[in-house]
C-alpha cells in the first residue's frame, strides 16, 4: 500500500464520521456566498503564490503549530499572496473544515481546499465552508472519478486545481480540459522530491493555463527554477509556516523582500541596511562598535516621544519649520506651463535642509554621551549646519573640506570659524569632498570613544543611510500635505537634485508609495556626461563600494575611485546614496545629468522671474524642472525641493555670468 | 574549509621554533613597479617571514598619511591589479609566503571570485580586507573556499567578545589583531591594547595572530613577539624608503631595518 493510498483510507473513514445527508450539505453548499474567481487574480501576477496553512506533513512531521490559522492567512493576503490553501486532512497534515471556516471569515481571496478529494460529498461540503477552488491528484483518482469530479466542481462554479507528477498523469489530466494545473515535484507515493518534474513536466503545460509548481520550493533559487520552465505560479506551504515572518518569506521567494520593506517605510531594511544589492557596512571592524550603538541610539530616540517632542520643538523654534511653499508663477512660463511649487528648504535656518539632519544627530550625540562631532563638508552648508548645531549644544566641532572647497566657498569657511568650529583643509587625493569624508573617517576611527561622525549625506556605512533620511524626510511629509492642500492633488512629479541625495531622499521619501507620483533626481552632468567631467553617478558611474557603502560609484577598470566635476561643490561627489541606486534600480525614481550650463541658465531664471536666489545645487533640479514641465504640459503640477538659498554662492555665479565684484 | 597555504605551513615553522614571524607591508608599484621588485627581494634576503603586498586604493580610510602618500605615488606610476600580482609572484618566487592586502572595492570591481582563483595561481596564500565586515563576506568566502586561500580578517580593540568569536571563525592564514584604534602609521610606543586584544583573542581561537599597526622598530617587535604569533611592519619600511635620497640608499636602509626586526622577533622569548 502506498502513502497515498494510506491517506486515501483514513480520509475515507473520517469522512464517514462526519457526512450529513447528502441533501443538507447539497443546499449548505448551493447557499454558500458565491465563488471568489481565481483565475483572473493569479493571471494578474507574473508569479501567483498560493500560500499554505499547513501544520505538519507526512514526509516532514510537525512543521508549525498555527494556533490561528486565520491570522496567518492574513498575512499572506497583506504578503500579496493569490489564493489561500488551506489543508482540511486531519491524519497526516492536522487539518480540518474548522481551520478552513476560520480563514475564510478572516480572508478576501479565493481558497483552496487542499484534501483528497475521493467522493462526490466532499465538493459539496468544500462549497459549502467557502471554497474556491479543490484539489484533484490525478494519481489517486481513476479517469472515470476524474471526469466526474471535474464536471461537478464546475457545476459548483468552483476550480480545480489538477496535480500530477508524471507524463502519464498530465496526459490524463489534460482530458479533462483544466484550468489549473500542477505540477507536483513530490512523488505522492514514494514521498520522495525530484525537481526534476518541473523540468520535464512544466514546459508540457499549454500556455493558456495556470502553471502551478508544487513542494519543494524553499528558497528563491527554486522559484527562479520553477519559472526557468514555466511555471507562472507556485503553492507554498512549509517554507512560509516555518519562517519567523511569513510575509518576508513571501516575498524572500518572489525577490521583492527589498521592494517590500521600502514601500513599507521599514527603518531598517534587513538589519544590516541593505537596499537590495546597496548599502550594508564596509568598514574597518573598529568602527563596528560605534555604528552598532549608534543604530541602537537612532532605533531608541525614534520611539522615544522625548526625543522627538525635543527635536520637533528645535525644528519649530529654532529652524523654522514647517518650511512654506511657493508657486512660482512667472518661472513656470518656462517650464512648458506646468504647475511649479517650490518647498522652500533654502528658508530654514542655516539656509538649507541640512540643518534638519543636523539637529537630529547633534541630540544622538548627546544621548549617546559624547562630546565631539566632525563633519565632512563640499560647498559648506552641511559643514555650517554642523558647526551650528555643536554651538547649540555645546558640542566640539571639526569640520573636514577639501582644499579645494575651502578656496571655492570661502565665505562658508568664516561662517564655521565664527560659529566656533575648527576647519581643516584636506589636502591628499583630489582635495575635494570624497577626500574630506577620507579624512573624517580616519578621525572617527581614532576618536571614536568620545567623537560621534556627523556624516551629511544618504551615504556611508548603516546605518547613515536609513538614519538620515529618517531626519531628512520631514521634507516630504510637509511637502505632500501642503501641496494636497494647496492643489487638491497629489503633484505629477517630485524632482530634487541628488549629490549624496538626502535632500531628494528626504522630499522623495514620503512619495515612494504614491506609485503615480514621478520621482525625478537631477544629477550633476558637469561638462556633460559623455566628457567624463561630470559627477553624475547613477547616470554615468557604475556598482561599487565607497566610503562603507554599496551604491553607484564612478571609478575605473580597477575600482579605483574617479574624480567628479561639477560648478557645485555640494554635488561634486562621485558616489550616491545606496537607496537611490535602489530607487533607480526598481524603476521608482528616476536620474538625469543636469550640465553645469543648464544649472546656471535655470540658477538665473529663478532669480529674476521669482526674485529667489538658489544654491547652485537647487539649480540643477530647477533646471530639470523646466525639462520636465516642457514634456508634460501646462495640466502638469511638478514639487521642487528648493534645497538651498545661493548667498554662498554668489561669488561662484558672479564669475560664471562675469559680473565684476 | 581547511588550507594549507605558504603562510599556513610558515604558523606551522615559527611555532614550532617559538618565535612570531616578521611580516611586512610594501604597495606594489611602490617606490616603482621595478623599485617595489628589488624592495620584495631585499625583504625575503634579510629575513623577512611573509610578505602583504598593498593593493593602493584611491579611498585608503585605513591608512596614515605614509601609506597614503605612497599609494597616491603607486597609483601614479600606473598600478593596476596586473601590477599587484605581478608584485604577489614576485614575492612568492623570492620563497617567502606572501598575500595581498586590499579594501574591498578592487575585489568587487575585478570579480570576486576571478580575484580569489588569481591570488591562488600567482602563489599567493591569501588576502586581508580591512574594510569587508564578515556581514558582507559571503561571497567572499565562497571564492576563498574555492581557491584554497586564506581569508584575513581584521580585528580591533573595540572589537566586542561574541563578535570576536564570529570574525576569527572566519579567519584562515592568521588572524589580524590592530593593535590600537586608529589608522596606519609608525607610533612611539606599543598601545596596551595590544596585548589585551591578544590575550582576548586567545581565548577565543587558536589561530595565529598577528599584531599590525604603529610596529617600527626592533624593540616594538620583541615586545609584541612576546605574546603574538606574527609581527606586521609597514610604514616604517615605506617611511625609509620615502626618507631616502636614493634607490640604493633606500634599499639599504629597508635590508637595515627587516634585519633589526628579524632579530627582534627572535629575542622575544
Amino acid at each position: 500500500m502506498s502513502v497515498l493510498d494510506e491517506i486515501i483510507a483514513g480520509v475515507k473513514e473520517d469522512l464517514a464520521e462526519r457526512k450529513i445527508p447528502r441533501s443538507e450539505i447539497e443546499a449548505a453548499a448551493y447557499g454558500a456566498a458565491p465563488v471568489i474567481d481565481c483565475l483572473p487574480i493569479m493571471r494578474a501576477q507574473e508569479m501567483a503564490v498560493i500560500a499554505e496553512v499547513k501544520r505538519s506533513s507526512p514526509s516532514k512531521g510537525v512543521l508549525a503549530s498555527i494556533a490561528d490559522p486565520a491570522a496567518l492567512a492574513e498575512q499572506y493576503q497583506e504578503a500579496g499572496a493569490s489564493a489561500i490553501s488551506v489543508l482540511t486532512e486531519r491524519r497526516r497534515f492536522s487539518g480540518s473544515l474548522a481551520d478552513l471556516d476560520a480563514v475564510r471569515k478572516r480572508v478576501t481571496l479565493p481558497i483552496l481546499r487542499k484534501d483528497f478529494m475521493v467522493d462526490e460529498y466532499q465538493f459539496f461540503e468544500a462549497r459549502a465552508h467557502g471554497a474556491d477552488l479543490v484539489l484533484l491528484i490525478v494519481a489517486g483518482l481513476s479517469d472515470s472519478q476524474l471526469h466526474e469530479f471535474a464536471a461537478l466542481t464546475n457545476e459548483l462554479g468552483m476550480r480545480a486545481l489538477v496535480e500530477v507528477h508524471t507524463h502519464q498523469e498530465l496526459e490524463r489530466a489534460l482530458e479533462i480540459k483544466p484550468e489549473l494545473v500542477g505540477i507536483n515535484s513530490r512523488n505522492l507515493k514514494t514521498l520522495e522530491v525530484d525537481p526534476k518534474a518541473f523540468a520535464e513536466l512544466l514546459p508540457e503545460l499549454p500556455a493558456e493555463l495556470i502553471r502551478v509548481a508544487e513542494s519543494g520550493i524553499s528558497q528563491r533559487s527554486d522559484v527562479e527554477f520553477a519559472q526557468k520552465y514555466g511555471a507562472n505560479a507556485i503553492l507554498v506551504g512549509e517554507a512560509l509556516v516555518k519562517a519567523g515572518d511569513p510575509n518576508l518569506a513571501m516575498r524572500d521567494l518572489l525577490g521583492q523582500r527589498w521592494a517590500y520593506s521600502m514601500l513599507d517605510s521599514k527603518l531598517v531594511i534587513d538589519g544590516l541596511g541593505h537596499f537590495g544589492p546597496y548599502g550594508g557596512r564596509f568598514v574597518p571592524e573598529a568602527l563596528i562598535g560605534a555604528l552598532e550603538e549608534l543604530e541602537a541610539a537612532h532605533s531608541s530616540a525614534l520611539e522615544d516621544p522625548i526625543f522627538q517632542a525635543e527635536l520637533a520643538e528645535l525644528h519649530r523654534t529654532y529652524s523654522g519649520r514647517p518650511s512654506i511653499i511657493t508657486e512660482a508663477k512667472r518661472f513656470a512660463e518656462h517650464a512648458g506651463g506646468a504647475r511649479i511649487i517650490l518647498k522652500r528648504e533654502d528658508l530654514n535656518h542655516t539656509g538649507s535642509h541640512k540643518i534638519n539632519n543636523v539637529l537630529g544627530q547633534a541630540l544622538l550625540t548627546k544621548r549617546m554621551g559624547k562630546s565631539r562631532i566632525i563633519a565632512e563638508t563640499g560647498a559648506g552648508q552641511h559643514g555650517v549646519a554642523s558647526a551650528t548645531a555643536a554651538a547649540l549644544m555645546g558640542l566640539e566641532c571639526v569640520v573636514y573640506m577639501g582644499e579645494e572647497d575651502t578656496k571655492r566657498q570661502s565665505l562658508n569657511v568664516a561662517r564655521m570659524k565664527l560659529l566656533g568650529a575648527q576647519v581643516v583643509p584636506v589636502t591628499s587625493g583630489s582635495r575635494t569632498l570624497k577626500d574630506a569624508i577620507n579624512e573624517a573617517m580616519r578621525d572617527w576611527v581614532t576618536n571614536v570613544e568620545n567623537t560621534h561622525y556627523l556624516l551629511g549625506t544618504v551615504a556611508g556605512p548603516h546605518p547613515f543611510p536609513t538614519m538620515v533620511r529618517d531626519f531628512h524626510k520631514i521634507i516630504g511629509e510637509e511637502a505632500r500635505a501642503q501641496v494636497i492642500e494647496l492643489t487638491g492633488k497629489l503633484p505629477d512629479a517630485v524632482l530634487a537634485c541628488v549629490g549624496g541625495g538626502s535632500n531628494a531622499i528626504g522630499i522623495f521619501h514620503d512619495f515612494i508609495k504614491d506609485t503615480d507620483v514621478r520621482l525625478i533626481g537631477l544629477e550633476a552632468g558637469g561638462d556633460g556626461v559623455e566628457t567624463g567631467r561630470h559627477a553624475a553617478t547613477i547616470s554615468g558611474g557604475t556598482r561599487g563600494v565607497l566610503h562603507g557603502t554599496r551604491s553607484y560609484v564612478l571609478q575605473d577598470e580597477n575600482g579605483q575611485t574617479i574624480e567628479s566635476h561639477s560648478i557645485s561643490a555640494g554635488l561634486d561627489y562621485p558616489g550616491v546614496g545606496p537607496e537611490h541606486a535602489y530607487l533607480h534600480d526598481i524603476g521608482r525614481a528616476e536620474y538625469r545629468a543636469i550640465t553645469d550650463a543648464q544649472a546656471m541658465a535655470a540658477f538665473a531664471l529663478l532669480c529674476k522671474t521669482e526674485g529667489i536666489i538658489p544654491a547652485i545645487e537647487t539649480a540643477h533640479a530647477l533646471a530639470g524642472a523646466l525639462q520636465v514641465g516642457n514634456e508634460l504640459g501646462p495640466d502638469a503640477t511638478l514639487l521642487i525641493n528648493l534645497s538651498g538659498r545661493g548667498d554662498k554662492d554668489v561669488q561662484t555665479a558672479a564669475d560664471y555670468f562675469g559680473i565684476p565684484l | 574549509m581547511s588550507t594549507n597555504t605558504a603562510l599556513d605551513q610558515l604558523f606551522v615553522k615559527t611555532r614550532a621554533e617559538n618565535r612570531a614571524a616578521l611580516i611586512a607591508y610594501i604597495p606594489a608599484g611602490f617606490p616603482s613597479q621595478a623599485g617595489c621588485h628589488k624592495v620584495i627581494e631585499t625583504l625575503a634576503k634579510a629575513g623577512v617571514d611573509a610578505i602583504e603586498i598593498g593593493y593602493p586604493y584611491s579611498d585608503p580610510v585605513m591608512d596614515g598619511p605614509t601609506i597614503q602618500a605612497a599609494a597616491t605615488q603607486a597609483l601614479e606610476n600606473g598600478t593596476g591589479v596586473t601590477e599587484v600580482f605581478a608584485a604577489l609572484k614576485h614575492a612568492t618566487d623570492q620563497g617567502v609566503a606572501a598575500v595581498v592586502m586590499t579594501y574591498w572595492n578592487p575585489i568587487e570591481k575585478y570579480g570576486v571570485a576571478k580575484f580569489a582563483q588569481a591570488i591562488a595561481d600567482n602563489g599567493g596564500s591569501g588576502v586581508i580586507t580591512p574594510d569587508l565586515t564578515i556581514e558582507e563576506s559571503d561571497e567572499w568566502r565562497t571564492a576563498v573556499d574555492t581557491s584554497s586561500i586564506n581569508p584575513i580578517y581584521v580585528v580591533a580593540p573595540s572589537t566586542k567578545p561574541e563578535r570576536l568569536v564570529k570574525v576569527t571563525d572566519q579567519c584562515g592564514g592568521f588572524i589580524y589583531a590592530a593593535s590600537l584604534m586608529g589608522v596606519t602609521g609608525t607610533r612611539s610606543g606599543i598601545s596596551s591594547g595590544a596585548g589585551e586584544l591578544v590575550a582576548r583573542l586567545r581565548k577565543v581561537s587558536n589561530k595565529p595572530i598577528s599584531v599590525g599597526l604603529g610596529v617600527s622598530n626592533r624593540e616594538q617587535a620583541k615586545e609584541v613577539a612576546a605574546f603574538a604569533d606574527g609581527v606586521i611592519v609597514g610604514s616604517a619600511f615605506i617611511k625609509a624608503i620615502q626618507d631616502a635620497p636614493d634607490e640604493a640608499s633606500g634599499l639599504a636602509a629597508v635590508s637595515h631595518l627587516a634585519t633589526e626586526l628579524a632579530k627582534g622577533v627572535r629575542e622575544a622569548r
